[in-house]
Parts: C-alpha cells; structure tokens; sequence
C-alpha cells in the first residue's frame, strides 16, 4: 500500500471518517472539520503507523492529506 | 417565584428508554435490578444494579463523537434529543443565546476514565486518549449537549450527590422565572456501573450485598432493609415560561411551583438523625409553591434503605405534615431500578409527572413491613389516585437536602 493510501486508512480507522472524506489538497479542517483534540490523536497515530517523529508544528490543521504525506517521505 | 412549564420528557434509565417504555414498566412494579454483566463484578460486595444494555439502539450519534465521550454524556445526549423531540422544539429556531443547560451529576464518567488511567500505568502517558481530559469531568455532559445542538445561553453543571439533578432543576426554575433565559433542558446523568466507579460505592458503605436476590435487594423503608443498589441512567426535561409554551400551543406536561433546599451540618456522609433540615426544605418549597399541606397529593420519597436517612426522611415528612402524614400516599419507584445518584431526582421527578397524567401512583416494590409505620405507603402494586400537586424529595451525602414541587398544568 502507498503513503497516501495508508495515510487515509489511519486517520479514517482513527477519527472514524470515510477515507473518501479525506480530500488530497484539502486541510482536515476542511475536510472532516478536524478539532485539536483529533490533532493531538492523530499526530501520535502517524508517528505510529509510520515509525517516523514529528515536531509539534509539522502537521496542524490546516496540512492537507498531500502535506502529510509530503512531511512522512521526508523523514523516511 | 413564578412557576415554569415543562414540556418535554427524556428518559433513559434501566426499566427503560423514552418516557411510554419507563412509564409501563414502573406501573408494573416489575424490578430491573439484575447482576453486574459489563464487567466481572463478582468479588465486589455489591455487584447488582440497573444497568443499560441496548443504549446505541437508541442513539443516532456518529461514532466519531461517541469514541470522545463517556457513558453518561452519551446517556444524556439521548435524553436531550428524547427531551426535545418530546417538546415539540426544534433547537436550530431557538436564539443559541437564550437557550441554557442545567444538569447535574456526582461522580463523573468513570468507565472511559478508568480505562485510560489503566493504560497510563501500562502503557505511559502517549496511551491515554487526548479525549480523556474532556471526557470524564462531571460538566462533559453539558458541554457535550451545548456542542451537539449550538446552545449558547447561561448554563450550570450542579455537583451535590444524589441531589445534583433536583438542585439542577431548582436552579434552572430560579433562571426561567426571572426571564433569562427562554428554555432550558434540566436534569442529569450518571453512570456508575463501572469497575472503579462502583469499588467506591462500595466503600461508602451504603450498598446491599444481597447478591443472591437482585430484584429484592432494594427495600426503601422495609424492616428488612440493606441499603441501596445503584443505577445508572439520565433524564432532561424541557423547561420554559407558561406564556411561552402557551404562545407556541406547546402540552405543558406540569408546572414546577416551589424548591427549597437546606444542608444538615453535621456529618460528611450521613444526614441528621432528626430531618429537621429536610423538613426545612420541604416548607420552603411548600412556601414557594403557596401550597399548603393540604394540597400534597404525593409525596416522592428518596429512600436510599439506610436506617439514619430513611428514618430521618419519615421524621421530616411528620413533622411538616402532621396528621396529615398517615393520609399522603408516597412512594419510592426506585427500588425497581436501582438509584441513578446525581440523576435520581429528576428520573423520581419524570415518574411523577406520568404518575399524575394517569392519576396512578407507582409503588416502592420489597417494602413488605414498613421499619415506621404511620405513612401512607405505597408498596408493591400501583394505586389509583388524583394527583394535582406533588412533592419529591432527594437528599445527598453529607446531608444535603432538597425538595422539588411539581403542580398539574
């Protein structure tokens, strides 16, 4: 499975959203209306499933799905 | 004070959702108290209540909000929505600014509580959910409730024990009546029935152990009596002026007319021996109501099974009653579902508010010879009787007291 796709499976599994509902150049504000409390959830999840560390500031509310992806093959 | 409308019923609680299913079991008589089955409770002294098992059959929220809250919010989001379904409201017509919430509740959402401190001590502080500083807090209800339907008017979670849902709806009553607000839902919530949550009921010491005998172990003022069994469950109502649920043709359900409430002084978990503070309270409500002794049809009685507060409840009862005290009916319907704590008075106050549209008063079950004789109690089967006026009573630890009156419309 690709970035992306995992990507999507993760935060939609996580925040219990379809993974459709997880627009590629939308921020998740946009999108799902993502609270800070999900922000903080989410963060930890990524770091997770994706074995990498993330800075506080490095995915917010306003990172798309293409952000997200972009800031986890950085760090790959 | 003026007296406030209420116009619409939410109920979830263990002999039933929504106020028809409650209102049919309770007239019954039938118990609802069964062994503990959400978890192992079986070395717990006490391991019976009135538990919930089919909740979500009757929630329609999305399971992205539900992973955030604990039972009890969940518990009285159902109830708000039943509440104003009930009322006829539709809340997106309502100004956000003059609609409030008043609830109460003792203990706080534990279930979703204890789980994440179990995982802290396993799995350090990255396991536990970031919804677990929102979610426990004995006010997560009514910030859950603001939420969900965009209310933004003056509101109170209120924390006195058992009390808590009676003095919600007291206070919200005081805010109607002086022209605040334009509605209110008022009530409680509670949801004891999780493992760190009933250990500490259990620690109180008020509990009936009597395991073996689920649905007699409830016995409010029976000679045999054990203590009680908790319940966990929520009840809303809606609350508005009388001019405003006349203009929009709204059925006012009943009227509150009268609330006092006083506090023992002398113990930090049990009442006075004597009542003379509950009795207080009770004339206090009496005189709020301008209502005489009279005019009590029915008495709602607290009724926790302990010797000190049943003893002292009687005591009040006589002493504002006089010999009129032997001719009152009373009851105690709780004892067929266990004591919802911070939300019993309001489910005590939903129950007599049916109790006076079918001129039935429900009975306290196991009460098979009363430890004081001289009330007028109803035990064991439903009773045909008018109700124009009615008095609950609720009482918290450390001798908390309050008493609410509710009038035909």
């Amino acid at each position: 499975m690709d970035t992306k796709s995992k990507l999507k499976e993760v935060l939609a599994d996580l925040l219990k959203v379809k993974p459709e509902e997880l627009k590629d150049d939308l921020s998740l504000q946009d999108s799902i209306g993502v609270d800070s409390t999900e922000m903080v959830e989410s963060v930890i999840a990524i770091e997770k499933a994706f074995g990498v560390k993330l800075s506080p500031r490095e995915i917010t509310k306003s990172s798309s799905i293409n952000d997200i992806e972009k800031v986890i093959l950085s760090k790959a | 004070m003026d007296k406030i409308a209420l116009t619409g019923i939410g109920a979830v609680s263990p002999s039933g959702i929504g106020k028809r299913q409650l209102w049919a079991n309770i007239k019954s008589g039938r118990s609802f108290i069964k062994e503990i089955t959400r978890f192992d409770a079986s070395r717990y002294p006490s391991h019976i209540a009135g538990q919930i098992d089919d909740l979500e059959k009757y929630s329609t929220f999305s399971e992205r909000l539900l992973k955030k809250i604990d039972a009890f919010s969940h518990m009285a989001l159902i109830a708000s929505e039943l509440a104003l379904q009930d009322a006829g409201v539709d809340i997106k017509q309502e100004d956000p600014n003059l609609v409030g919430i008043f609830l109460g509740n003792a203990i706080g959402g534990w279930l979703y509580a204890e789980t994440e401190l179990r995982d802290m001590y396993i799995e350090g502080r990255e396991g536990v959910s970031p919804y677990m500083a929102s979610a426990w807090f004995p006010a997560a209800p009514q910030g859950q409730v603001s939420i969900y339907y965009g209310i933004k008017g003056f509101s109170k979670t209120v924390v006195a024990d058992r009390a808590s849902s009676l003095m919600a709806l007291g206070y919200a009553r005081k805010i109607l009546a002086k022209g605040k607000l334009n509605l209110i839902l008022s009530g409680g919530m509670e949801a004891p029935v999780s493992p760190y949550a009933l250990l500490c009921c259990n620690t109180y010491g008020g509990l009936s152990s009597d395991n073996q005998h689920p649905q007699e172990a409830y016995r409010p003022f029976d000679k045999r009596r054990s203590g009680f069994v908790i319940g966990e469950g929520s009840g809303v109502v809606v609350m508005e002026s009388i001019e405003r649920a006349k203009s929009r043709n709204a059925n006012i359900l009943a009227l509150i007319s009268g609330y006092g409430t006083t506090c023992d002084g002398v113990d930090r978990i049990n009442s006075a021996v004597d009542g003379k503070e509950l009795a207080r309270a009770i004339r206090i409500a009496l005189e709020d109501a301008r209502a005489g002794i009279d005019e009590i049809d029915y008495i709602s009685l607290d009724g926790i099974a302990l010797d000190i507060w049943d003893n002292s409840e009687v005591g009040a009862i006589r002493e504002v009653f006089g010999s009129r005290s032997k001719d009152i009916p009373v009851s105690c319907p709780k004892s067929m579902f266990g004591n919802l704590l911070g939300a019993s008075g309001v489910l005590d106050m939903i129950i007599a508010i049916q109790a006076m549209e079918h001129s039935l008063i429900p009975p306290t079950i196991n009460l098979d010879e009363p430890s004081i004789a001289g009330l007028n109690y109803v035990s064991k089967e439903a009773r045909e009787h008018r109700i124009k006026k009615a008095l609950i009573i609720s009482r918290g630890r450390g001798g908390i007291n309050s008493a609410l009156i509710i009038e035909k419309a």
